[in-house]
């Protein structure tokens, strides 16, 4: 097996808090950066954290993971700064790279990705197809363990938004019949339009439904108390959909949690990544899973980027991903929960 | 569609294509008077993507929270701009004053800071771009 890689692509991510970035900034030596003696970065601390495998007998790909090593606050206030930063960061990747994903903000700042791809010839995948996709998977499992798959009432919240309105589309496509929804006046018209149940907010949309998609992008949108006792919330990226700590009886699962295949080893500093990312050491977000697919089938297509993801790409990533191993679970922190343990849980 | 005699409409079609861009629709879908997240179906992070798009668009810097923010700034010390994440009448009355395009009656005793995005037209945003433009506030 060849050392050298078949295609690269470069994974770009950013911390969520300042003791994040100071490890990573010590990590990319970068010390006043990482002592805190310098609090704002600049391009030069664009810098490589770790590198990311995906080995098969005929293929290697290999991904460089880079911090954009600004704060959510920074990336928000200036989001030119933050086009500037993912600039310099694709270009320290070192060596070819093929494909540039976007974690987290960074796939939603400057035009979420369509401002960066006009700088590059590489095509700039956000990780809002493989994200929905994940969601929906896990939706369909939570809703299949609970036994209100394909005809129970199911929520989705933020589904006008990138990844919810993809969710809807995946479970529709499925064979999900009732799937409520917050819209008022003319956006509920559209709704019922859709085969959508439409409410005149999200704590009704969620009322007497065991599984609720959280795929807004707004945060605490729903009270813990709205959710039905029994019921399971399919959580999607960040913000968090609860605007406090689940009460007893409901459960909060991550929505984009993926399993990766046996193929993929992430080496000893990536396993750090991992940690600080939130992954666990057994789990990977959605998000990734699109860059380093392109990257191993030589697509040059983004399955995501700007607001819409298409049909087309949704219907690529669920082929594709399986293909490559890659495997939606629910997780609940670091732990897998399998859907049969959510019905002896709501159920004893 | 008839435009207000005060709107440029050169500038308002600029708007409305950065509109039209960044939530997926066609121009003829975005109105002046447009009500941006019930009629448009824009979610937060529409409203961020906008703005980023109105900035490069203008070359302007429209910042974070503008309307809150100006609004708070216009308070004189001791004015009380919000109870428990209720605005306050003061509130209620700078922001109606902030925002002419929206109906007085949309400023209703009770209104949560939370919902203030939702009385925003795409009105409420050409004002801002043309108030920067204005003032000199360039990228």
């Amino acid at each position: 097996m060849s050392a050298v890689p078949d295609s690269r692509f470069v994974f770009l991510v950013h911390p969520f808090t300042g003791a994040v970035r100071r490890a990573a900034a010590l990590r990319t030596a970068r010390p006043r950066l990482g002592l805190g003696l310098r609090p704002q970065p600049t391009i030069d601390d664009a810098r490589p954290i770790c590198r990311l495998v995906l080995e098969t007998p005929d293929r290697l790909v290999e991904g460089v993971v880079v911090t954009v090593p600004m704060l959510p606050e920074q990336l928000l206030d200036d989001q030119e700064a933050a086009l500037a930063m993912m600039r310099a960061a694709v270009a320290r990747a070192g060596g070819a790279v093929d494909v540039v994903g976007l974690g987290s903000l960074l796939a939603v700042v400057a035009g979420r990705g369509s401002a960066l791809q006009q700088h590059l010839w590489q095509p700039v995948t956000t990780g809002a197809a493989a994200t929905a996709w994940a969601a929906a998977e896990n939706a369909k499992a939570a809703a299949k363990g609970l036994g209100v798959w394909p005809h129970g009432s199911m929520a989705v919240l933020g589904h006008r938004g990138t990844v919810g309105t993809a969710v809807v589309e995946l479970l529709q496509a499925d064979g999900a019949t009732r799937l409520h929804v917050a819209a008022r006046d003319g956006q509920a018209r559209r709704a019922r339009a859709q085969g959508l149940v439409p409410f005149d907010d999200e704590a009704a949309a969620a009322a007497g439904c065991l599984v609720v998609v959280g795929a807004s992008t707004t945060g605490g949108i729903l009270h813990p108390r709205a959710l039905t006792r029994g019921a399971v919330l399919v959580d999607v990226a960040i913000p968090r959909t609860l605007s406090g700590p689940a009460r007893r009886g409901t459960r909060v699962l991550a929505g984009e949690a993926v399993l990766p295949p046996r193929t993929y080893r992430q080496g000893r500093w990536g396993s750090v990544y991992h940690l600080l990312a939130g992954y666990g050491p057994a789990h990977l977000f959605a998000c990734l899973v699109e860059p380093m697919i392109m990257a191993a089938e030589g697509r040059t297509q983004p399955f995501a980027q700007g607001r819409r993801v298409s049909s087309q790409a949704l219907r690529d990533i669920r082929r594709l991903a399986p293909a490559w191993g890659f495997e939606p679970v629910l997780a609940n922190h670091w732990r897998s929960v399998t859907p049969g343990r959510l019905r002896a849980h709501h159920h004893p | 569609m008839d435009l207000p005699s005060h709107v440029d409409p050169k500038t308002f079609e600029i708007v409305r294509s950065c509109f039209a861009e960044a939530l997926g629709l066609d121009d003829d879908e975005v109105e002046y008077d447009s009500k941006v997240i019930d009629d448009l179906g824009a979610e937060s992070l529409d409203l961020l993507d906008i703005v980023y798009r109105l900035e490069r668009a203008f070359d302007i810097r429209i910042p974070r929270g503008g309307i809150e923010k100006v609004t708070r700034e216009g308070l004189e010390k001791g004015d009380v701009y919000e109870v428990n994440g209720i605005l306050t009448e003061l509130a209620l009355e700078k922001l109606s004053a902030a925002m002419p395009e929206v109906p007085r009656e949309e400023f209703r005793p009770g209104l949560k800071v939370s919902e203030v995005p939702f009385l925003f037209r795409v009105a409420t945003f050409y004002g801002l771009v043309v108030s920067l433009l204005e003032g000199g506030e360039q990228g």
